[in-house]
């Protein structure tokens, strides 16, 4: 009976050796990145057309660009865009999940025509509508405030479509159930769905957050100014046509990957959870 | 003395026009101008705003700085939206024409005294006679070198007189001896390997022109002998003497690689000169001017940022106390400071005279006033520029450049066609 | 239960409004907008008229247009496969939470935390013919440098690669949080029954994944589709518009040729692509018999 073993031992060694080799795949650019932020600027691309040790492992380091780069606007345009994707991410799965819930839940008149104009609102290049959007924006007196940079990117086709999707992964039987005991509708939708739905939560709200995280072009048409500066526009500011300041870029670049990360790992840690939950059900 | 007086003068108008402005201001907030800036570092860009408001308590400034890769999307969404919102904007010189025939701009040409600027500024800033922004900055490209690649190699420098600048040919014979593409070593390259300002003179050299005198038709120019001649010329360098290292179209990158001592000459903008001293403190430097063809004419590429006003500003007259103020001898002086563009007074190169004194700036005046042509004044030039761009950097990698030149000046007639009214 | 509950307007109404309400104003009106400005052209003077047809008519009579959809079509019937099946791989090998797993996991969503710009800013550094770290590996193992974004032959696959190198994190999050969701009483009985490893994934789990799957086809294919910031920031659609996609050229309409009317009707055939692919795709995930 020494081949079961065996056999595992082997697949659990290609399992490992596949998710090495895609984890470097990923990481590795990612990782030149963060160590050429630690480079003196004169050796960031010293080392890069010949490949070495050197390209991997820095033989001197520096401060420098970090020092430089929290010493202007950086804190302040990480503190704003965490604050608008936080907020975000609150208003923004509050409100799609109901509409998600009654997508997936309700039979109602008209339903697959709202349904289809609700996918519409996410296919349709978000550079062709930003001139009416702005001027809307600035109708309604919101230019450089952050309700300018949230209120647009709270409701989500993408996001009404993935509760909608995930929710019917609650039986309904559960529904019926709980109507009998006479709960309401909002009811069912915060104290049954929500808790059961963990893992789309927490998805939604990642999609929420990266996209607010990455927002580039709208920030800098409808909220420019010095006080709402957003962690990517402070990113690109160290690159102008005359000179690139590659490690002030870098070192930016890396702080905003860094603090974007966090979500991630507790999203990790979400993830185990509600395994754990599901299995001791 | 003469400053002095100077700044007396400006202050005294200053007081002016606060005085006028009082009754309409009574005790009310104060006016803001909305500023749409250049994303340069703040410390370039605070000290100028900073004396602004010193100068004009009553007025405050709103200043959006923009990044680079965003600066005309961004303006090109504000000022779609048609509303008085920025009352200023920086505006890249060449697209003077663009925002002016679409309405962008203010005539400036009863506020200016064209007499003080250089002659290449006023022709940049104006559009069919009339100045329509005004010159805060102009450029112009020299020749860098690494003395100590070529002294390696045995090469005599090019010397910095611009009435012996050395010529296309001669360069090409020098980087051949610099190249060895298996090493990655190179013997020349353009900072912007790609982009119309730096590459236009070279067929400029041979006498091309780069659009019709109305500036509203391209073919019979951008595909004529001139731009023919030129960018075969540009293509060899890539594909047939390989002495340029392919496809660095950020114009940074090049810049590195100079530094890295992997380039031999690179023709680049004067600002490069500081990038270079403060990254690579160990290169030796040497300067030369922007070469011509042998049997060709020195041309050089100029033009920079300027000043915009938006004429459906509610504050025209605090917006164009602004432009007095930054058109200022001394305000001039202190952006030259903080960012060493050529300077578009006649009277900063005159009173600051010792600060151009290197070899650098002795070029850089002479081509100012003898060899810049600034970028051809359409209302289509971000078209133009565009199409003529796609078009070298599809040169650069090897296609036929008669097909390329002429499908591009095709497209760029077929583009201008909206300004013809 | 075949449909859902029936309930009236009233009920509905509340769960429907707060969302609606943000995608009326903030996206469909400005979408009507564009849709409208499809027919129309804008003056000099910024004033708007209406020319019918005409910004249509000269798309369709466009060499450029119909290279843009070729290249598209073609970008995207790769990358939107590929990216799936490589997520739902990564989703499936991280699914078990074992030992490491975690890190791994936090691995592969990591490049979803660089944005667009700067993943476009890093793959041009990387993937540089001359300089990049890429090449430089290439050479000393004796192997040929390439010229990646700069050659027409390998640019459009070098896009594929770099938007699959951000891409397939994101979407295997969506997947694992499906795969999360699939009872595992399921796979036990299944077991008991004695189904092997494919069996129960193609019998117990597949089906169970159509309705995440069928979200992360739609969402994929809009999300590249609507892709252009490394052609953009890296290859202007080049090299000989080999990486022309339709977003780019609509991007290049509005904010290069200044050309309102065009970029809108650019705009309108991709909302046009995009749902009928949409509809295609969720008709072909749709539960059968359920």
């Amino acid at each position: 009976m020494s081949g079961a073993p065996t056999r595992r031992v082997v697949l659990a060694l290609l399992r490992y050796s596949a998710l090495v080799l895609v984890a470097t795949l990923l990481l590795l650019p990612i990782y030149w990145l963060v160590v050429a932020s630690f480079r003196p600027a004169a050796d960031i691309f010293a080392t890069s057309s010949s490949f070495g040790l050197a390209t991997l492992l820095p033989e001197r380091l520096t401060l420098e660009h970090w020092r430089e780069a929290w010493s202007g606007e950086l804190p302040h345009a990480v503190a704003n865009s965490l604050f608008v994707a936080l907020s975000t991410v609150a208003l923004g799965v509050t409100v799609n999940s109901l509409a998600g819930f009654a997508f997936a839940v309700f039979e109602f008149p008209f339903k697959r025509l709202l349904f289809a104009i609700v996918l519409a609102t996410f296919m349709m290049p978000f550079e062709s509508i930003v001139i009416p959007l702005y001027v809307l924006i600035r109708g309604m007196g919101l230019t450089d405030t952050f309700a300018a940079l949230i209120l647009p990117e709270v409701a989500s086709g993408l996001v009404v479509f993935l509760f909608r999707q995930f929710f019917a992964a609650v039986p309904k039987e559960l529904y019926e159930a709980a109507r009998v005991d006479g709960a309401s509708w909002l009811q069912i939708w915060w104290k049954l769905t929500l808790p059961l739905s963990g893992p789309t939560i927490a998805t939604a709200s990642l999609m929420l957050f990266v996209h607010q995280w990455d927002a580039f072009f709208w920030p800098l048409v409808a909220a420019p100014g010095p006080e709402r500066v957003v962690i990517q526009v402070a990113v690109a500011r160290n690159v102008t046509l005359e000179v690139a300041n590659w490690g002030g870029l870098f070192a930016a670049a890396s702080t905003a990957i860094l603090v974007a990360l966090v979500p991630f790992l507790l999203l990790q840690r979400f993830y185990l959870r509600t395994v754990a939950a599901a299995s001791e059900r | 003395m003469t400053r002095l007086s100077r700044r007396a003068g400006l202050a005294g108008a200053a007081a002016t026009t606060a005085l006028l402005a009082t009754r309409p201001l009574r005790a009310q907030a104060k006016t803001t101008l909305k500023v749409i800036w250049m994303g340069w570092p703040e410390g370039q860009v605070k000290p100028l705003m900073d004396s602004f408001r010193a100068a004009r308590p009553d007025v405050d400034l709103q200043v959006e700085t923009i990044p680079f890769v965003q600066i005309f999307q961004t303006l090109e969404v504000r000022l779609g939206a048609r509303t008085p919102d920025p009352d200023i904007f920086i505006c890249d010189s060449p697209l003077t024409a663009s925002y002016a025939a679409r309405g962008h701009l203010l005539d400036l040409t009863p506020h200016l005294d064209a007499s003080r600027f250089t002659k290449s500024a006023i022709e940049a800033a104006s559009w069919q006679g009339k100045i329509y922004s005004a010159p805060f900055g102009s450029s112009c490209p020299v020749l860098f070198y690494n003395k100590k690649l070529l002294r390696e190699a045995g090469i005599e420098p090019p010397p910095a007189d611009v009435e012996r600048r050395w010529t296309w040919e001669r360069l090409v014979e020098a980087a051949k001896k610099l190249s060895d593409p298996a090493k990655n070593q190179w013997g020349f390259s353009f900072e912007q390997q790609e982009r119309p300002y730096m590459l236009l003179p070279l067929a400029q050299s041979l006498g091309g022109v780069a659009l019709s005198a109305d500036g509203l038709r391209a073919t019979g120019y951008v595909d004529g002998p001139a731009f023919l001649e030129a960018y075969t010329f540009m293509q060899k360098l890539y594909t047939e003497w390989k002495v340029s290292p392919q496809g660095l179209f950020d114009p940074n990158l090049p810049v590195e690689q100079f530094g890295n001592g992997k380039i031999a000459f690179l023709v680049a903008g004067t600002f490069n000169e500081a990038t270079i001293k403060n990254k690579y403190p160990d290169i030796e430097l040497g300067v030369a001017p922007y070469p011509r063809f042998e049997k060709g004419k020195a041309v050089t590429p100029t033009g920079a940022w300027h000043i915009g006003v938006n004429p459906r500003t509610r504050h025209q007259k605090e917006a164009l106390a602004l432009i007095d103020h930054f058109m200022s001898h001394d305000l001039q002086v202190l952006w030259f400071e903080l960012r060493p563009y050529p300077p578009v007074l006649k009277s900063v190169w005159e009173k600051e005279a010792r600060r151009f004194e290197t070899d650098m700036w002795k070029i850089v005046r002479y081509e100012l006033e003898h060899t810049a042509v600034p970028r051809p004044a359409t209302p289509g030039f971000r078209e133009y520029e565009d199409i003529l761009r796609t078009a070298l950097r599809d040169i650069t990698t090897g296609a036929d450049v008669k097909a390329t030149l002429s499908a591009a000046a095709q497209k760029i007639d077929r583009e201008l066609e909206k300004y013809k009214a | 239960m075949k449909h859902g509950f029936r309930e009236p307007w009233s009920v509905v109404a509340w769960f429907l409004a707060p969302a609606l309400v943000g995608l009326a104003l903030f996206r469909l009106a400005p979408i009507a907008i564009a849709l409208f400005g499809g027919f129309t052209g804008t003056r000099l003077t910024g004033e708007t008229v209406w020319v019918g047809l005409r910004n249509y008519e000269r798309l369709v009579r466009d060499p450029a247009f119909w290279n843009s959809i070729e290249v598209t079509l073609l970008f995207n019937v790769i990358v939107n496969p590929l990216q799936i099946l490589i997520s739902l791989g990564l989703a499936l090998l991280v699914l078990r939470p074992t030992r490491l797993v975690p890190f791994f996991r936090a691995a592969y969503m990591a490049p979803m935390t660089v944005s667009l710009s700067l993943t476009s800013i890093l793959w041009a550094i990387l993937l540089e013919p001359t300089m990049g770290p890429v090449n430089g590996l290439l050479r000393s193992l004796g192997l040929p440098p390439q010229p990646f974004w700069r050659s027409e032959d390998q640019a459009l696959a070098t896009l594929i690669a770099v938007a699959s190198w951000k891409g397939v994190g994101y979407w295997m999050v969506f997947l694992l949080a499906g795969l999360l969701l699939v009872p595992k009483e399921l796979h036990e009985a299944a077991m008991i029954d004695g189904a092997g490893p494919w069996q129960r994934f193609r019998w117990v789990t597949l089906p169970l994944m159509r309705r995440p799957l069928a979200f992360v086809l739609v969402a994929d294919t809009a999300a590249n589709f609507l892709l252009f910031a490394p052609v953009y920031l890296i290859t202007q659609g080049g090299p000989n518009g080999a990486t022309a996609l339709l977003m780019f050229e609509a991007y290049q309409a509005a904010f290069t040729y200044l050309d309102k009317g065009r970029a809108l009707a650019i705009s309108s055939v991709i909302l046009l692509v995009i749902g009928v692919l949409a509809v295609f795709e969720l008709r072909l995930l749709r539960e059968r018999g359920a």
